[in-house]
């Protein structure tokens, strides 16, 4: 068929009109640090309307920080820690959904997920990063001062109560999730549905994404090469592992993840990962399965559809099991 | 400038914030939208394909450019070329030694030039004469008289003809300028400072390509001359030509003034081999209207690295290394930082267990865009502006004014340290 002048000048303009060589190819990447790591929001390189507000998302982030760190005396979180031993705390709605959302979860898991495991980890010297191997009638003495059945919630008044004195609530194991929950909230709110945002590349989330969505590797330091590339749509990813954070005793290795279940570190798993609807469930899922490993991924992702578990064990480090399945993933190992 | 890690993260989260929904954020990315050619690329031959004739060489996006001949005195930098050409799959293009034989039988539309800093006159004023379109690489001549020439050539010969400043064609100068200069929000500035810090020597190692090869019949009593023409006065400006120009260059266009007399101090302090050109400079740079530019760079020290900072009643803006600008005003608080990643290896993120931030902290900082990325850009944008100057609107980023402005102060800053004494910029 012959071009019209009109066809033809349209062509030569469009071809001509490559694309510009900053946003060629790449991402805009805006990064934050706030609760101990660095905030990331990633956009395609083109989405130059999204940055103020994707920059203002991250002062969300500082809230939630504010409100929820324990390092922080003034935090609601470190109130909580402080009176309930003593005396019910009357929490916000934003922390009491948290804790009960915890508690939840620790009930799903079987106690393999749980937040009140700080005695434990102040007892093996992760807090001080003074690791060391307790003795065993202070690991017991720890373990009286931690557990979920501990934590008295009361839904009608958002009283927050412990029973035994010296517990403490942390949010490590999910704030960050949260956070990033809250911040694809306020994306979505300003219009913007394509992002990945990430805290400390253990917490990713990915909103929309082109084709099959964000490719995202997933990594350990205990291992070569990547564990996986995932390419995510829409979901959340969340990840443990105890290879930066450890000590080394009489030959054997401990990581600074605390098996509630018995108040000794973690073992067999040596990466877990989970992709769920959102962040702050696969932050919480991936520390519950690095503690319960492959058999509680098992056992969750059945009776829980629509989450996905990625586990490598600390015996074969180079097999990883893939549990479960996310409508929005596609996990190539 | 000594500012922590953290504190520039303030400054870039500062930059970005008053950016924020203004066309200048825009402008950090489509500042290099090239729609040119309606009649194909341009044909363009090269004269001066050395070091950074190839970084200009490996620039040409075939979109706009095609580059169908190159000139070189050195058969060595010829051979580069051919090869830089063919990595990037690009056509052969006909290699001359003589530049003249180039300009005579090539048909060619434009001329990039890329000749040591004593031959741009000469060479440029020849390729207007032949009807050629001129990318000069700065500093724009040897002397006053030189630059002079080239533009009377350009005029009569109306063609387009810009010089190679690439922070014009750079997205967060053009940023910068756009949203936070035009704007005015740096108040009234009095001072700027400009640095280009290295511990290097700029002494390059290399021989002629035979052992019988003739430097003498171009002008230069040895190959070493040749090789090494920055470090001779009569090739050269050194320090003040080859960095400060871009920088003074940069300073003018933003405070759209020009300095009217510079005092200037140097010396060979370290590389005491036979160079005459300095390698520590230092001027001073007096504008109108109370405004005064220093400037330093030494060889001995890359502490300060390379920035040029704007200092005024409200706020001070600084451009570091060609790569970052950061903003500071009173009361600034918190950090967001920008930054442009390619897509190398494929993967938006890495999902790893928590790292502790110190590590974390380090992996950020390699995953930032190397500066030499930021500068190759440019270029390209450059050489493709210049290319859609010529097919379309003759409009080019800086312009041998600006250029001119900023190639006098330097010349005039090296005349100032030789005769030790004020001059006056004419």
């Amino acid at each position: 068929m012959q071009a019209t002048p009109h066809a033809f000048a349209r062509r030569t303009l469009l071809r001509f009109d490559v694309a510009p060589l900053w946003r060629r190819q790449g991402w805009l990447r805006l990064s934050r640090r706030a609760m101990a790591c660095q905030f990331e929001v990633v956009l395609p390189q083109d989405a130059v309307d999204d940055l103020a507000p994707a920059a203002e998302a991250f002062d969300e982030v500082g809230q939630i920080e504010r409100r929820l760190s324990v390092f922080l005396e003034r935090s609601e979180i470190s109130a909580i820690n402080r009176v309930a031993a003593s005396d019910a705390v009357i929490s916000s709605v934003e922390v009491f959904g948290l804790l009960d959302r915890c508690r939840e979860l620790s009930a799903a898991t079987g106690g393999a997920f749980d937040i009140t495991t700080t005695p434990l980890s102040r007892c093996w010297g992760f807090l001080q990063h003074q690791g060391r191997v307790p003795d065993v009638s202070d690991i017991d003495a720890a373990r009286q001062r931690v557990g979920m059945n501990r934590l008295l919630l009361d839904r009608a008044t958002r009283g927050v109560r412990f029973t035994a004195p010296g517990m403490e609530v942390n949010l490590g194991a999910v704030g960050k999730g949260y956070a990033l929950d809250r911040m694809a909230a306020t994306l979505r709110r300003k219009g913007i549905s394509t992002a990945l945002l990430s805290a400390g590349a253990s917490s990713l989330l990915a909103m929309g994404g082109s084709g099959n969505g964000w490719t995202i590797d997933v990594t350990s330091p205990r291992r070569d090469g990547r564990i996986a590339r995932i390419q995510l749509r829409d979901g959340a990813l969340g990840t443990s592992g105890a290879g930066e954070q450890f000590i080394v005793a009489d030959g054997r290795r401990y990581g600074h993840v605390i098996d509630p279940r018995t108040g000794w570190p973690a073992s067999g798993a040596l990466s877990a990962s989970v992709i769920a609807d959102s962040a702050e469930m696969a932050d919480a899922l991936s520390t519950a399965f690095l503690v319960g490993g492959a058999t509680l991924a098992h056992r969750y992702c059945t009776g829980h559809p629509n989450t996905l578990a990625l586990i490598t064990s600390e015996a074969s480090p180079h097999r990883t099991f893939t549990i479960g399945h996310y409508r929005g993933a596609f996990v190539e190992n | 400038m000594i500012l922590t890690p953290e504190h520039r993260a303030i400054g870039r989260r500062n930059f970005l914030r008053a950016l924020a929904g203004t066309p200048a954020m825009a402008a950090l990315h489509s500042v290099a939208r090239i729609e040119p050619v309606r009649d194909g690329p341009v044909r363009i031959g090269f004269i001066g394909v050395g070091g950074q004739g190839r970084v200009l060489l490996g620039r040409v996006n075939p979109a706009v450019g095609q580059v169908v001949a190159v000139a070189d005195i050195n058969p060595d930098s010829l051979t580069k070329a051919a090869a830089v050409l063919a990595e990037r799959g690009r056509p052969d293009a006909t290699p001359y030694l003589d530049p003249r034989g180039m300009l005579q039988h090539e048909n060619i539309e434009a001329v990039i030039v890329a000749v040591p800093l004593w031959a741009h006159a000469d060479t440029v004023v020849q390729c207007f004469d032949a009807g050629k379109h001129v990318l000069c690489e700065k500093m724009m001549a040897w002397d006053v008289d030189g630059c002079r020439r080239m533009m009377q050539a350009a005029r009569t010969s109306g063609k387009v003809f810009e010089i190679g400043y690439q922070r014009h064609y750079n997205p967060i100068y053009i940023a910068a300028y756009d949203g936070i200069i035009k704007r005015m929000l740096l108040g009234d500035v009095h001072h700027v400072r400009l640095a280009w810090h290295r511990n290097e020597n700029w002494r390059r190692p290399g021989g002629p390509p035979s052992p019988d090869y003739d430097a003498s019949q171009w002008g230069y009593p040895t190959f070493e001359h040749l090789w090494n023409w920055r470090l001779y006065f009569r090739y050269s400006r050194g320090l003040f030509a080859e960095l400060a120009s871009h920088q003074l260059n940069a300073a003018n266009w933003f405070l759209n003034a020009s300095p009217h007399s510079v005092i200037a101090s140097g010396g060979v302090h370290r590389f005491k081999d036979g160079r005459e050109s300095f390698d520590h400079e230092y001027a001073i740079w007096e504008y109108p209207d109370g405004l005064t530019a220093t400037f330093s760079s030494v060889e001995s020290n890359a502490f300060d690295e390379r920035y040029e900072a704007f200092f005024g009643t409200k706020a001070t803006l600084i451009i570091y290394n060609e790569a970052e600008a950061l903003l500071f005003d009173e009361g600034s608080g918190t950090s967001t930082r920008i930054e442009m990643s390619d897509t190398a290896g494929g993967a938006a993120a890495e999902a790893s267990e928590t790292k502790p931030a110190a590590s974390r902290s380090s992996r950020l900082t390699s995953s930032r865009v190397p500066d030499s990325d930021q500068r190759a850009s440019a270029t390209e944008a450059e050489i493709s502006r210049f290319c859609a100057a010529i097919r379309r609107s003759g409009v080019v980023a800086c312009g041998a004014e600006r250029a001119f402005e900023s190639a006098r102060a330097c010349i005039a800053a090296h005349d100032a340290i030789v005769r030790e004494t004020k001059i006056t910029i004419t």
